[in-house]
């Protein structure tokens, strides 16, 4: 079987060739772009192999190829893991991001910058892959920040706005809040185990305290966007539409939760931390999805729709399913990044318009656009037989029937139908009805670049789901039977949500509103989230530092306990001592002074 | 003032400085400080100026308490013990014990009674300065060395700490070079008289070492007649050599390590821990920071920065000073560069 390493070797290979042809400067014309692209179409192909050998025989490998270091007793090396999880996702991220390149082509062709563009997202690429690769977890924290260094790169690529450099803040700032659980992980095992490589580590005890997998827990809640640590994804949107179809939708976000699904063997033990992620992934789904009811600018819904399949990712962990929130990822990551694209064409067909008010009736203009949208946003509903239907479906399934947290499934399930709640909304402002856009721009979606890309997705959201399912075993046993009313109860809901969503359209569509209501005020607001967490708590941190480490330490401590308070002393005594006025009466008095008080302390 | 009454004055104070040092009979030795006291007035007064005649009047005044003082301590120790040899003082008799140290500490112008110590420098030229300040201190000094053993030293201890602490808080706030020098030479005073009853021999060392180092600063002083800081700051033009050995002369005085000024320091430090006194040592070596500050901004006012001056300030270098100073470089030399020959001093002990 040398075809399954090897291919998967030349796979990496060639995906850092660009970079370093990049580093020679061969590429100064225009052709970067397409070579890139070309470069990640032949590693896809290339890794097909391995997984087709995969699905054939079924067999895990790991890579060592480097010894890299020995401290104290931890031996660290360069190392891949190629198991279930890695060799099934690797071609899934090297098929989005081939289509999405080519999708950049288009959208990015008029930026001055765009080879540099262009190695970002490989770089970006490359990390994903090494940290979906990586066999120990030093390896994989080189990956995880490595895509936390190049999302901060990509949202803050239009560094000229205000805005774009704020989301890239905040996208760093909190994606380092879950760093800190990660190296918190990170530490625990090097005292505890003594190790990092995951064979080890999961070999070693299965029944571990909670710190380790409360930091991993922390670290997947702030690069999976999960709630508490949500605001930066919505924010992020504010990079170029490829970024957001990318690293936003369907790699990087999806990293926190494959670090949980790495982990999985040591947490399927452990009720604990499973209610955890059960209660933190309902919350998530149903607070983004509220979310993204009332927001108006398209990629912020789809944005938040992304959180909210994030979360039902987490629930899904949470039920003790890794294997079917693995599923999810990959197949969410077909029909994610084709909404992206679908709104990137949008948008850049109507000059940079974003607002959904100001849309409506592309299905005329826009028809290829249109249909791929409506596709994508079914297939995210979980449409029977499209792709998000092998999975979303499966896992409602499985929540249903589970007897845990039953609070934590019902609220699943009205996010589940808040899902096609905000879908109809952008099909029916965005395609339906009468066009509200100035009447200027000239739209024109015939060109390859912009066509193929989506094309090739649209495939992947039909297909997908069933060729994944049918193909690759399933690891955990299906949840075979059930009441009839449990297993219609995603397509009830669903479809619940879309009658309504329907209704209400058609019948606010005319309506001035009165003065919003409450709860428009608080979906429309983001549950006033960032409104209380992103002033008063840094503020009362900048506040706390300037009184304890400016005011107190520096201003008082430091500054006037020893050095001012010497000098003042010093010239005070100065002063007191020399300021004599030639008067000998009173030198004499001193004589006479001093002298009886000599004789007074001796006798 | 003419110079065979020069001569004779000059003459006069050397005897009387002799008598003292040379003398075991207590009414000798008063005699010789009188001699002494009496035949600097006229140095003083050298200048007729309103300012030199207050100085002397200050220091007669003040001479004259400190020698009636010991007078009255002679007669009452040869009343209580019956004779008059000086290293027969009774240590368990406080009168005399304390009105000794009394008298001989203003004498030598440590703290309670040091107010004159400044003014009279002031108020008289550099060289007579440079007279009052070393020569004149030999006397009480040689008094104090032949009779130490008979000393209250928590008192004297007392009086150095006070005379150190005065030094360095006193000099802080002068501009005057004068001035300056006066209240080294209290804080010196005050190192001096912190060992000697630990270890006399380093009182001398320490006085020669302070002899050498105020007698290059005053002559140094002396070449361009610089008595505040403002002159000094404009002598960098005129005679960039004096500058420089003013500026590593200070350094000495104030005690900075690979200079000779440090040695005393080291040394008494040393044997001031030695004995159990390390309050005192620490104490002392933290205003001997203070002379080292206002040394230093002496340096800083003299060599780091320009003051504003006139332009035909810059001519000055032309006039070249025609006053002469004997010894100048060798007492610089001895007075800087001798620290590596401590182990010679350190045989003296």
């Amino acid at each position: 079987m040398n075809l399954y390493t090897s291919f998967m070797l030349i796979t990496l290979i060639i995906l850092s060739l660009p970079l370093a042809t990049n580093i020679l400067y061969v590429h100064k014309n225009k052709a970067y772009a397409s070579y890139v692209k070309l470069s990640i179409a032949y590693a896809f192909i290339t890794s097909i192999i391995p997984t087709t050998l995969f699905i054939f025989s079924g067999q895990e490998m790991i890579i060592s190829n480097w010894h890299w270091m020995i401290m104290q007793t931890l031996k660290l090396t360069l190392s891949f893991k190629l198991d279930y999880f890695s060799i099934l996702f690797v071609p899934v991220a090297l098929f989005v991001t081939w289509s999405i390149m080519e999708f950049s082509m288009w959208y990015m062709h008029a930026d001055p910058n765009i080879n540099q563009f262009f190695k970002y997202l490989l770089m970006f690429l490359i990390t994903m892959l090494i940290l979906v690769t990586a066999n120990n977890l030093f390896q994989l924290f080189i990956g995880w920040e490595g895509v936390g260094i190049m999302s901060f790169l990509l949202i803050g690529w239009w560094y000229g706005r205000t805005d774009a450099n704020t989301a890239a803040l905040q996208a760093i700032l909190y994606n380092r809040i879950g760093d800190i659980g990660f190296i918190l992980t990170m530490a625990w095992f090097l005292m505890y185990s003594n190790t990092w490589e995951f064979q080890q580590l999961f070999m070693l005890d299965n029944n571990l305290d909670m710190l380790p997998l409360v930091g991993l827990l922390v670290a997947a809640t702030g690069k999976s966007a999960q709630f508490g640590l949500h605001p930066w994804l919505p924010s992020a949107m504010e990079g170029p539409t490829p970024v957001s179809a990318l690293l936003h939708s369907s790699t990087m976000v999806v990293a926190g939760i494959f670090l949980l699904i790495r982990f999985h063997p040591l947490m399927e033990n452990n009720n604990n931390i499973q209610t955890l992620m059960l209660c933190l992934g309902a919350i998530t789904t149903l607070f983004t999805a509220i979310c993204a009811l009332t927001q108006n600018d398209i990629k912020k819904i789809v944005a938040f729709s992304t959180s909210s399949q994030l979360g039902l990712m987490m629930v899904t962990m949470g039920i003790n399913q890794p294997y079917l929130a693995f599923l999810h990822i990959c197949n969410h990551a077909f029909f994610k990044a084709m909404l992206f694209m679908c709104s990137g064409s949008i948008i850049h067909s109507l000059n940079d318009e974003q607002d959904i008010r100001k849309m409506g009736g592309l299905f005329k203009a826009m028809p290829f656009t249109s249909s791929s949208l409506i596709i994508g946003s079914l297939a995210l509903t979980g449409m029977p037989f499209l792709t998000g239907f092998y999975s979303k479906d499966l896992i409602i399934e499985s929540t249903s029937t589970s007897n845990t947290n039953a609070w934590a499934l019902l609220i699943t399930l009205i996010a589940t139908s808040l899902t096609a709640v905000y879908s109809t909304r952008i099909i029916f402002y965005v395609l339906l009805g009468q066009p509200r856009f100035i009447s200027m721009p000239i739209i024109n979606e015939n060109n390859p670049l912009l066509i193929n890309p989506i094309k090739r997705l649209v495939i992947g959201s039909i297909f997908a789901g069933f060729f994944l399912s049918f193909n690759i075993l399933p690891m955990n046993t299906p949840q075979m039977t059930m009441p009839t009313y449990l297993k219609l109860m995603a397509m009830a809901v669903t479809l619940l949500g879309f009658v309504l969503a329907m209704e209400l359209n058609i019948m606010t569509n005319n309506l001035k509103l009165k003065i919003p209501s409450s709860t428009f005020k608080f979906s429309n607001m983001l549950g006033f989230f960032p409104t209380t967490m992103h002033r008063p708590i840094p503020l009362l941190n900048l506040y706390m530092g300037q009184n304890t480490a400016s005011s107190l330490l520096d201003l008082t401590w430091l500054e006037k306990t020893m050095p001012k308070i010497m000098s003042k002393t010093q010239m005070t005594l100065s002063t007191t001592i020399s300021n004599q006025k030639g008067l000998i009466k009173l030198y004499f008095m001193s004589f006479i002074a001093s002298a009886l008080m000599m004789f007074l302390l001796i006798s | 003032m003419k110079l065979p009454i020069l001569t004779i004055v000059m003459t006069t104070i050397f005897t009387g400085t002799m008598l003292t040092m040379i003398s075991s009979h207590w009414l000798l030795i008063w005699i010789g400080l009188e001699i002494n006291m009496l035949s600097i007035i006229p140095i003083l007064t050298k200048n007729q100026k309103p300012r030199s005649t207050e100085a002397a009047t200050k220091y007669f005044l003040t001479q004259a308490t400190a020698s009636m003082l010991l007078m009255f301590t002679i007669v009452f120790n040869a009343m209580h013990s019956g004779q008059w040899t000086t290293t027969n003082i009774d240590p368990n008799n406080m009168i005399v014990s304390l009105t000794m140290i009394i008298a001989l500490t203003m004498k030598l112008g440590m703290t309670p009674f040091h107010f004159w110590v400044p003014e009279v420098t002031q108020g008289v030229s550099l060289m007579t300065g440079m007279l009052l300040l070393t020569w004149q201190k030999l006397a009480p000094i040689s008094i104090m060395m032949q009779m130490f053993t008979s000393i209250n030293s928590i008192i004297l201890l007392l009086i150095a700490l006070m005379s150190v602490l005065v030094g360095g808080w006193g000099g802080l706030n002068q501009t005057q070079l004068r001035k300056i020098l006066a209240y080294s030479s209290i804080a010196h005073m005050g190192w001096m008289m912190a060992i000697l009853t630990f270890c006399p021999s380093l009182t001398m060392l320490n006085l020669l070492i302070y002899l050498m180092l105020t007698i290059i600063m005053f002559t140094m002083l002396n070449m361009n007649t610089n008595t505040t800081t403002l002159t000094l700051s404009n002598l960098w033009n005129k005679s960039p050599t004096i500058t420089m050995m003013i500026l590593i002369s200070l350094l000495s005085l104030g005690g900075l390590p690979p200079l000779t000024g440090f040695l005393p320091k080291w040394v008494i430090i040393q044997e001031l821990t030695k004995n159990n006194n390390i309050a005192m040592a620490t104490v002392m070596a933290i205003m001997a920071l203070l002379n080292l500050y206002f040394y230093m901004r002496l340096i800083y006012s003299t060599s780091l920065t320009l003051f504003p001056t006139p332009n035909n300030i810059k001519m000055k270098w032309q006039f070249q000073p025609k006053k002469r100073s004997l010894f100048l470089s060798p007492l610089i030399i001895l007075s800087t560069l001798t620290l590596p020959l401590s182990p010679v001093f350190s045989t003296l002990n």
